[in-house]
């Protein structure tokens, strides 16, 4: 193998104390470093080790649930760089609303980048599901990983939900009204429920800072915990549930 | 497969990550490409373009900042974005109308664009950066400009009280008021006053029914055989009190029925003392004696009367009674010798001022009024009506009701319906969604739906129930103007703090004075700090401008100040005493603080001074070319024959200094006198005297007269 002046560089890089410090591996040239340096990452150790080859290919998955994830990842900038310009207040978060689109370069863009997304988000999240349910990624031993799966496009759809009112325009505020009245109409825990969502009896400035506390902090971080959760069971359970077929194509290849 | 082929990537996968990432940069461009053609920034780029063509570029570009530019007022919470376009708005060079918009100067008015913003006054999106989202009605923004047309209705969201300025708006307010629209709406700062239209409860004894019917079915315009529009004894110019209602000629009948019982109070007819009687009732001109009592009581100031002269008709005389032409073929005599003596007895809150009559006086002026204005064809084309039945009478006490008339008229007893018509209090500031169009065809914007609801009722609502009003242009105008300027309650917006509040009436008079005054109605007529008519002048000072023996003398007998004036102060026959209570009264309580009376009239002049006095009115000021003494003299001020028992010295100092001090607007130009020369005009208008009493101010102009 050639070895280009950017791997030289990148060599004497991984000589130096403190790449070893956070690294604490040599280069990755045997399975068992490569195995080390996945271990030894918090982020990568979510990951499998290996992967069988059958389960890279885009007819295995679709890239759904990764799309899912990047779509998070996406909202969670854009939701960021929204969240510079906006006040949970009444009316003031309106005319945010207004200054987007008027006055913030290109504020139009990431408005719509952050509610297309979210609109895209859940498209895959629902197709992810199905997906995963048509190969049978419920069964055994994946049951658990199918819960926090259901649990997380539940996250996704109040995610969703209560984004819905941050815009204070009259779509929001009846959207959210009919919603609430929906839970108000359960029995027993109803009108609680309803009352502890907004606040108060109806869509006011409590329910606009409560809405806007669960999109951009609670729900995020429980849908972020949940999702890690979700890929180190995929590792955990024995990886991606396939179609016999490719397993029985994979299983021969090998063999 | 092994680890190092698996990092092999092929041709393919790699032509599609390339194209993959040039669609995606492509489309990530398209943002920025936008952000860089907004509109704004092209109108900036026009203006700069623009600005290089004027003379005083330099100073133009030197205030010129590219960018958003914004007026933001957080007390008012008003961001207003309007500027960023319309640069030249403070530039006082760009005020010509050869400016193209958006870069043309503001007028020059009381509040500056730069503290007040724009939205404030033109509605409109302040916010937007976009011409159509600024100006227009849009998905997300319902509050378009306003036409300049009705600008003025938003100087009375703040400004609740009439202000010169605005005579549109004011025009406008005056006539939601006269109309009686607080008959049946709610309205902001229009309020219900006491009487809307009269107390019926004992129209029966005042009236005949057929009388009714026809008023009901005609109260607007009566056209003669040939097609022409004919002044009958109702129309005037203007549109009467009572608006024409959508009624059948079965619920004319009803309701006629139903009036013509109301006899609630009856009443004895007046005895003459018959020494009058036989003295007067067999004078042939009886009639023409009563007409010159008539005249010579000034009633044409409150009432006028149909004058043709040559082709023309027209009514001549005030509109603060109503119009008598034909009054005798409408009421009942007996009733109208009750009525003139005691109006307050058949309505207790009627502005006619009670007279002192003698017997002669009323027997003539009342045998005048039913001889001389009368109209036998009056009724001729009302059907026969039979004597009233109980169906008719209880289907008309219905119909009172139903058809509104309770709003604003009242019946003893009948108890209407509240708020009967929509309120309007806040109709200027809704949204086009919160108004009901129907099926109407018309543009869906809040000007055409308010003029359509008042010219044309039924195009917007078949069921309404509001009556037909006939309206000129300029006054639908204006009255559009006023219903826009009611904008509601301004809490939400910021605004409360700016409210001007209309003066609300504070003036009660009390004790002796308070009798006369109410006795005569002084206030229909003349003002009093600040509440009462706008007709005669406005008395607060006047304790300070006249003497008290002058003022009365002209309470007994108010000859004219003012000869060319049509309306002049009736004669009320007062006796000596109400007459001093009032002098005395006005000489305590009505006096400016400008102008120190005790003090001033204790100076004396030399008979020098006056005659240098003199010179000066009549050669270098020229006084007479307004003012009248003796006989030679103008028209425009009043006649000063008779200043030096009338006015008082101080006053006329302080005049002469500074007139519209004393009376804002008057008509007398501001001079800048010297002191001295102030002394000695003031020394020569106190020499002017007429000795005895002057001749009770005969005269027919009242009647026959010129135009208002």
């Amino acid at each position: 193998m050639a070895t280009s002046s950017i791997d030289l560089a990148l060599n004497r890089l991984r000589e130096t104390r403190a790449w070893k410090s956070i690294f604490r591996r040599g280069p990755a040239r045997t399975n068992r470093t490569r195995s080390l340096a996945i271990f030894g990452n918090i982020f990568l150790h979510l990951m499998p080790v290996k992967v069988r080859e059958q389960s890279l290919r885009a007819r295995a998955t679709y890239y759904l649930g990764s799309f899912s994830f990047l779509l998070f990842l996406l909202l969670t900038v854009t939701g960021i760089l929204l969240m510079l310009y906006y006040h949970p207040a009444v009316p003031q978060a309106y005319l945010d609303m207004k200054d987007l689109r008027f006055v913030v370069s290109n504020g139009v863009f990431l408005r719509n980048l952050h509610r297309v997304g979210a609109h895209a988000m859940v498209i895959a999240v629902f197709w992810h599901m199905f997906h995963v349910f048509y190969r049978g990624g419920y069964r055994p031993p994946h049951e658990f990983n199918w819960v926090v799966g259901v649990v997380l496009m539940l996250l996704t759809l109040f995610l969703s939900y209560t984004g819905y009112l941050l815009p204070w325009d009259q779509l929001a505020f009846w959207a959210i009204t009919v919603g609430t009245n929906i839970i108000s109409a359960e029995p027993v825990l109803g009108h609680d429920v309803r009352f502890l969502l907004l606040g108060g009896n109806l869509v006011g400035e409590n329910a606009l800072l409560r809405f806007y506390v669960l999109h951009c902090v609670i729900l995020p971080l429980v849908a972020a915990m949940f999702i890690a959760v979700h890929f180190w069971r995929i590792q955990k359970d024995g990886g991606l549930t396939l179609r016999d077929d490719h397993e029985r194509e994979g299983h021969e290849r090998q063999d | 497969m092994t680890a190092e082929e698996m990092g092999k990537v092929s041709k393919r996968l790699r032509a599609t990550f390339a194209i993959a990432s040039v669609a995606f940069v492509a489309v990530l461009a398209v943002s920025p490409v936008k952000d860089y053609f907004q509109e704004w920034k092209r109108h900036e780029k026009d203006y700069v373009r623009y600005a290089q063509t004027r003379p005083d570029t330099k100073h133009l570009l030197a205030d010129f900042h590219s960018g958003i530019d914004q007026i933001w007022l957080p007390d008012m919470k008003v961001v207003d974005r309007c500027t960023t376009c319309h640069q030249g708005i403070t530039q006082a060079s760009l005020g010509d109308s050869s400016v193209p918009q958006p870069f043309r100067a503001h007028p020059v008015i009381p509040h500056p664009v730069k503290e007040w913003g724009c939205v404030v006054c033109h509605r409109g999106q302040g916010p937007a950066t976009e011409v159509a989202e600024a100006h227009e009605t849009t998905l997300a923004w319902e509050q378009p400009i306003l036409p300049t047309k009705y600008i003025q209705a938003s100087c009375g969201s703040c400004h609740r009280g009439d202000i010169p300025q605005t005579p549109q708006l004011n025009r406008g307010r005056q006539l939601l008021s006269e109309l009686n629209c607080a008959g049946c709406h709610r309205m902001q700062e229009i309020q219900r006053p006491a009487m809307l239209g009269p107390d019926l409860s004992n129209v029966g004894n005042k009236v005949t029914r057929e009388w009714i019917y026809k008023w009901l079915k005609e109260p607007h315009i009566v056209v003669d055989a040939s097609g022409n529009t004919v002044v009958d004894g109702y129309q005037t110019e203007e549109e009467p009190r009572m608006p024409q209602f959508r009624l059948t000629d079965q619920e004319i009948t009803a309701l006629s029925a139903y009036l013509s019982s109301l006899k609630s109070h009856p009443f004895e007819s007046y005895k003459f003392d018959p020494r009058v009687l036989a003295s007067l009732e067999k004078r042939p001109d009886l009639a023409e004696l009563g007409q010159e009592r008539f005249r010579q009581m000034f009633c044409t100031t409150c009432h006028s009367l149909a004058v043709t002269r040559g082709d023309e008709t027209k009514l001549i005389g005030g509109d603060i009674g109503p119009e008598l032409t034909k009054v005798a073929s409408k009421v009942n005599p007996d009733w109208l010798i009750t009525w003139l003596r005691d109006p307050q007895s058949y309505l207790s809150h009627a502005l006619m001022p009670r007279y002192q009559w003698s017997d002669e006086d009323l027997y003539k002026v009342t045998q005048y009024i039913n001889e001389k204005l009368t109209d036998p064809d009056l009724l001729s084309n009302v059907p026969q009506l039979e004597t009233p039945t109980p169906e008719d009478i209880q289907l008309g006490q219905r119909l009172f009701l139903e058809k509104g008339c309770g709003s604003c008229h009242v019946i003893e007893g009948v108890s209407p319906q509240k708020d009967f018509g929509p309120d309007l209090s806040s109709l200027g500031g809704k949204n086009v969604s919160q108004l009901e169009f129907g099926s109407a065809k018309f543009p869906r914007n809040i000007v055409s739906y308010i003029q359509a609801k008042i010219t044309d009722p039924l195009s917007v609502n078949t069921a309404a129930r509001m009556p037909q009003y006939r309206l000129t242009p300029a006054d639908l105008d204006a009255i559009t103007t006023a219903l826009l300027s009611m904008t509601g309650n301004p809490s939400s917006s910021g605004l409360e703090r700016l409210i001007v509040p209309r003066p609300r009436p504070g003036f009660r008079a009390a004790g002796a004075f308070g009798e006369v005054y109410e006795r005569y109605k002084c206030y229909v007529c003349h003002r009093f700090n600040g509440y009462g008519g706008t007709l005669a002048p406005d008395l607060s000072f006047e304790g300070s401008r006249a003497r008290r023996q002058w003022t009365i003398d002209f309470m007994k007998n108010p000859q004219t100040l003012r000869p060319t004036l049509i309306f002049r102060m009736p004669q009320f026959n007062m006796t000596d005493q109400e007459a001093a209570t009032i002098a005395d009264y006005l000489g305590m309580a009505s006096q400016s603080q400008f102008v120190n009376v005790a003090g001033g009239n204790l100076k004396q002049f030399a008979p020098e001074m006056a005659a240098m006095g003199k010179q000066l009115y009549e050669v270098k000021y020229q006084c007479q070319a307004c003012h009248t003494i003796g006989s030679s003299g103008g028209y425009v001020g009043p006649n000063l024959s008779n200043a030096g028992n009338w006015l008082n010295a101080s006053w006329i100092e302080q005049w002469l200094k500074n007139p519209q001090a004393l009376v804002p607007g008057a008509i007398e130009p501001r001079r800048t006198f010297t002191s001295e020369e102030i002394q000695a005009l003031t020394a020569y208008v106190l020499t002017l005297k007429q000795s005895g009493q002057p001749k009770a101010a005969i005269s027919g102009a009242a009647v026959t007269g010129g135009a208002k």
